[in-house]
């Protein structure tokens, strides 16, 4: 049977259709499942995702209302099980306003996901990046079928996508490997990048972050708006390595596969 | 003064003689608004008859809240597109984010209303001059209004596909705010806004859902049918608006309909716009044939103390009206109430049932027991109409200008503020949202996703209106905004199927202006025919959706420039017919197809306003042969004969050239070009910075010989002038001899930087 996937619905939320589209293009079964609905419902599912969107409006600052949401202690429950949690942009920020993310100390926010750093601009951000495997990292949940020279073309899209942390020990830890994560390149898989191939200005040209175990995992770009070739035409894909958001939601399936 | 001075005395009386007695205070303040010339197309709809709204294709015309054509599919597959377009010129120019931002929020509760799902939104925007004497305001302006339609649709989950952008002083004291939304849905699940014919065999409700009513936008058709006047300018007629709480009524009221499709129950639905809880009940009664009783008392409100004028009419955002049969009541209650827990999202938003259909086509308002409005629904839907005066303008006399080195004008065009890089605002908008985008802004001419997932079917879309035209010649301007946005369409490979119109002008009470509108109508009506359907010859190609907006003038009472504005939706039937505007391979070679007449004519071009040059002609398209160049094309893309395919607009030739490279990256750097225009029989300049429309296409090998044939075949002009290179040169030459030899790193600084500079002014 295959893995069942819940897509978190936050009043607010936008992007649960197409994240669900994702979801059973690759191969898994998935719903809505709004914030509100039972907690037995919830723990049915053998994963989950926390979808794009502004969860509860951004109130106060982004994802900060939705991780205190009753429906995230049941997550956080369900992750220290080895399910899979995967939020994708405002879900990044959710997880990590959450702890979950890096969760060295579970429950400890040791993380921000601060404004944008740009040049010559202010505000919300659309663009085209590049993203691969931080080399010698270990797996997580959207990297297993992913090698460390594959590039993965998507979209970004938000005002507050900056990884920022002050944590000696957080800092320690990426810079040492031992946290799965991708990183924004150029085209051609360069890491030595700067503004605009980092859009964001994010510590270590972070565009995505896990926990020690892999299994809950933030991710800054859309991979549920590139999971078609075609998403990717204004990409250049006559480069070699360079893949779509479907990888991203094929590990999870094999990762979900593993695990249950 | 009449009455409470809410209506012209000749519009009062008119009143008194329709229901034969003095109007109360509720009945002034509704028909004050549903007579504005927002509401009732007073002067003009006499006028917008010239229209071709009718073709095959077309389901619902002009009329409802948005138009609606066949897309795809057939029988129970069928699906259909939505389309609305709307201006939303003096909010923003009180209140640039809360007015655009409302603007976005307006149009797509036009397109959701129909039952569709809204998957994109564009944006034609018209600012001041941000070098100007009110440089200062224009910045805050044009900074304020991308900063709201940013924050309206992008928290709504709609991808933002196209947009244009002019300045000009003109626009100085009166933004334009254009907004357009495009919605799919199937052909068999289209909700009316009309009580359902069945509330004559069984009991109906009204129920409102959204935020609570509160006393903002009061008024706000009234505003948008003056002429602004910023220091007694009443910021409380501009609506306020929520994105978040538009989100989840989305997401709940598309759980309504779905439920009620399932169970075969036909409902009424309607979006709050001006005019309010009474303007959209009673438009829905007197649509479906019915009256209504409405109760104000059980309107939630979020202020008290409201008077029932204010309840009745106010403009509260973020609200709908359903008209649901009386066993759908508690479940339609149920989802908006427990299941998306309005309340506990938005304080104070809930649904609420206001009232019932009347069988005797009464439209009754009650409130705390008394009735405050009792006319037949008819007479207010019904409006009246004006006939204006009409007198021909004097056209501003030629001057020839100076001329300049042909380098030198290039680089002043395509550092124009019309023609550079449009990145700096488009990149504030999220374009790839619902995970549909095939080409979001800047890769194509016309935006193209792919909205239904299991149709292969494509949609192309685009926007066009061009000011320095409409100042010189409105008939050509409305007929150019067509054609231009067709043309757009038509490079990405969308064969058109309709188009909307947005007509911005002064003051329909100057016989001046008011015939500058007739001009353009009969411009647009001209290009509608001409062009027709190309899927269905004969046809006239349809406006299905529109807008007036009048009273657009400055403090001294001068119009804006005539601004008729264009959207276009094309089809394209397979992914694999999508052309490109960008250039992906060195050695493309390039093909200049166009109008050999109408080049000459370089009236309103940007090139004529650097050389300080004004008057002489705009380009006058012989509709014939631009259907033949767009017939042409299409094949050309269908054949897979051509990898790109650009269109001439602003900048002319060799901006449109440029602009085929600019940020084109290629293994070993940058691309160039290299072409040679002795083979074309005009001046260098003419050539080079005509706006005249056509196309360049690009191409490979054989393929060349083919496009030749097609070409000479459909008879027009091929001119096979250069290619695409690997260097970094920009070379234009004239049968050997240089014209123009520039370094690509600089012209890219020249046309990325300008936008930059002024949408950089609001930090954080």
């Amino acid at each position: 049977m295959a893995g069942r996937v819940a897509v978190i619905q936050f009043p607010g939320t936008n992007c649960e259709m197409e994240t669900l589209r994702a979801v059973k293009h690759v191969g898994l079964e998935g719903d809505i499942v709004r914030w509100n609905e039972p907690e037995h419902k919830l723990r049915s599912y053998d994963g989950f995702i926390i979808p794009g969107g502004f969860a509860h409006q951004d109130r106060v600052r982004a994802g900060v209302i939705a991780a205190k949401d009753p429906v995230m202690a049941v997550l956080t429950e369900e992750a220290e099980k080895g399910k899979p949690i995967v939020g994708i942009c405002n879900g990044c920020q959710v997880l990590t306003e959450s702890g979950l993310i890096p969760g060295l100390e579970p429950g400890r926010v040791e993380m921000a996901m601060a404004r944008n750093r740009m040049e010559n601009r202010w505000g919300f951000y659309h663009r085209f990046v590049y993203i691969r495997r931080m080399p010698e990292t270990p797996d997580c949940a959207i990297s297993v079928s992913i090698g460390d020279n594959d590039i993965i073309a998507l979209p970004i899209a938000h005002s507050e996508g900056r990884f920022a942390t002050t944590d000696e020990k957080l800092l320690k830890a990426i810079e040492e490997r031992q946290l799965p994560c991708f990183i924004y390149t150029d085209r051609k898989g360069n890491t030595a990048v700067k503004f605009p191939d980092n859009p964001n200005g994010a510590m270590f040209n972070l565009a995505s972050l896990s926990n020690r175990a892999g299994n809950v995992v933030g991710i800054m770009p859309h991979p549920e708006r590139a999971i078609f070739r075609w998403n990717l035409a204004p990409i250049d894909t006559k480069t070699p390595n360079i893949h779509s958001g479907y990888n991203i939601f094929k590990s999870l399936k094999q990762y979900i596969e593993k695990v249950s | 003064m009449a009455g409470h001075g809410l209506l012209p005395d000749n519009e009062y009386r008119r009143l008194v003689e329709l229901i034969e007695r003095e109007p109360t205070t509720v009945e002034e303040t509704i028909f004050s608004i549903m007579w504005s010339e927002h509401c009732s197309y007073k002067s003009s709809k006499n006028i917008l008859k010239i229209l071709p709204t009718s073709a095959s294709n077309v389901v619902i015309g002009p009329g409802e809240d948005a138009g609606v054509v066949h897309f795809t599919g057939e029988g129970d597959d069928s699906w259909c597109i939505v389309i609305a377009h709307e201006s939303h010129n003096h909010p923003s120019q009180v209140l640039p984010i809360e007015g655009s931002a409302t603007g976005i929020g307006g149009i797509v509760r036009d397109v959701y209303c129909m039952g569709a799902k809204v998957v994109a939104v564009m944006d034609p925007l018209r600012f001041g001059d941000p070098d100007g004497e009110k440089r200062y305001r224009t910045r805050y302006i044009a900074n304020g209004v991308v900063k709201g339609i940013a924050d309206y649709g992008n928290s709504i989950g709609v991808p933002n596909l196209g947009g244009d952008v002019y300045f000009h002083q003109g626009y100085d004291d009166n933004c334009l705010v254009n907004v357009v939304a495009v919605g799919v849905v199937r052909r068999n699940s289209i909700t009316r806004s009309a009580v359902p014919h069945k509330a004559k065999e069984r009991p109906y409700k009204f129920i409102l859902v959204g935020k609570a009513t509160d006393d903002t936008g009061f008024g706000g058709a009234a505003f948008a049918s003056e002429i602004l006047n910023e220091e007694e300018t009443d910021k409380g007629a501009v609506q306020v608006h929520d994105p978040f709480l538009k989100r989840v009524l989305t997401v709940a009221t598309f759980k309504v309909l779905e439920e009620a499709h399932k169970s075969g129950i036909t409902i009424g639905f309607k979006d709050l716009g001006a005019g309010g809880i009474a303007c959209a009940t009673s438009e829905l009664a007197s649509k479906g044939g019915f009256g209504a009783d409405i109760h104000l008392e059980r309107v939630p409100v979020s202020i008290e103390g409201l008077k029932p004028e204010v309840i009745a009419c106010a403009e509260t955002q973020e609200r709908y009206a359903l008209v649901v049969p009386d066993e759908f009541v508690n479940r339609v209650l149920e989802i908006y109430n427990v299941e998306y827990e309005l309340g506990k999202v938005y304080p104070g938003a809930q649904a609420t049932v206001i009232g019932e259909p009347r069988m005797d086509g009464l439209y009754r308002v009650h409130y705390n027991g008394e009735i405050v409005c009792s006319v037949p629904a008819k007479t207010i839907t019904e409006g009246i109409f004006y006939e204006r005066k009409r007198k021909e303008r004097k056209q501003s006399a030629f001057i020839s200008g100076r001329r300049i080195q042909i380098e030198e004008a290039f680089k002043k065009v395509i550092s124009n503020l019309d023609v550079c890089d449009r990145e700096p605002i488009f990149s504030h908008y999220d374009s790839t949202v619902q995970g549909n985008t095939i080409l979001p802004p800047g890769f194509s001419e016309a935006g193209v996703i792919k909205p239904i997932d299991d149709k292969e079917t494509c949609l192309a879309m685009a926007v066009d209106g061009n000011p320095r035209w409409g100042l010189i010649d409105t008939f050509w301007a409305g007929a150019g905004a067509v054609y231009e946005a067709v043309r757009n369409v038509v490079c990405a490979g969308g064969i058109p199927i309709c188009i909307t119109d947005c007509l911005n002008f002064g003051s329909p009470e100057d016989p001046v202006v008011f015939n500058d509108f007739h001009r353009a109508v009969e411009g647009i009506a001209y290009a509608c025919n001409t062009i027709g359907r190309l899927d269905s010859p004969g046809e006239p190609l349809p406006v299905v959706s529109g807008n007036v907006s009048f009273y657009n003038e400055n403090a001294e009472g001068e119009p804006v420039p005539p601004s008729p504005i264009i959207a276009c939706l094309g089809k394209i039937d397979s992914i694999d017919d999508i052309v490109m505007s960008k250039i992906r391979n060195e050695d493309t070679e390039l093909i200049f197809i166009y109008d050999p007449e109408n080049i000459e004519r370089i009236g309103g071009s940007v090139y004529q306003s650097i050389i300080a040059s004004t008057g002489g002609e705009i380009p006058h398209f012989d509709g014939e042969y631009v259907r033949r160049m767009i017939n042409l094309i299409i094949e050309l893309g269908r054949k897979g004969h051509i990898n790109v395919c650009k269109d001439i607009s602003d900048g002319g030739l060799i901006t449109a050239l440029f602009e085929m490279i600019y940020d084109v990256r290629v293994d070993g750097g940058a691309l160039g070009i290299e072409i040679d225009i002795g083979c074309l029989p005009h001046n260098d300049e003419t050539v080079l910075f005509s706006e005249a429309g056509g196309f360049i296409v690009g191409s490979v090998g054989e393929r060349i010989n083919k496009i030749k044939n097609l070409t000479e075949e459909a008879g027009v002009t091929f001119s096979h002038i250069g290619r695409a290179v690997a260097s970094d040169q920009f070379i234009v030459r004239r049968n050997g001899t240089v014209l123009v030899e520039l370094n690509i790193n600089e012209l890219n600084e020249l046309y990325r930087q300008p936008l930059r500079e002024v949408f950089e002014w609001q930090a954080g």
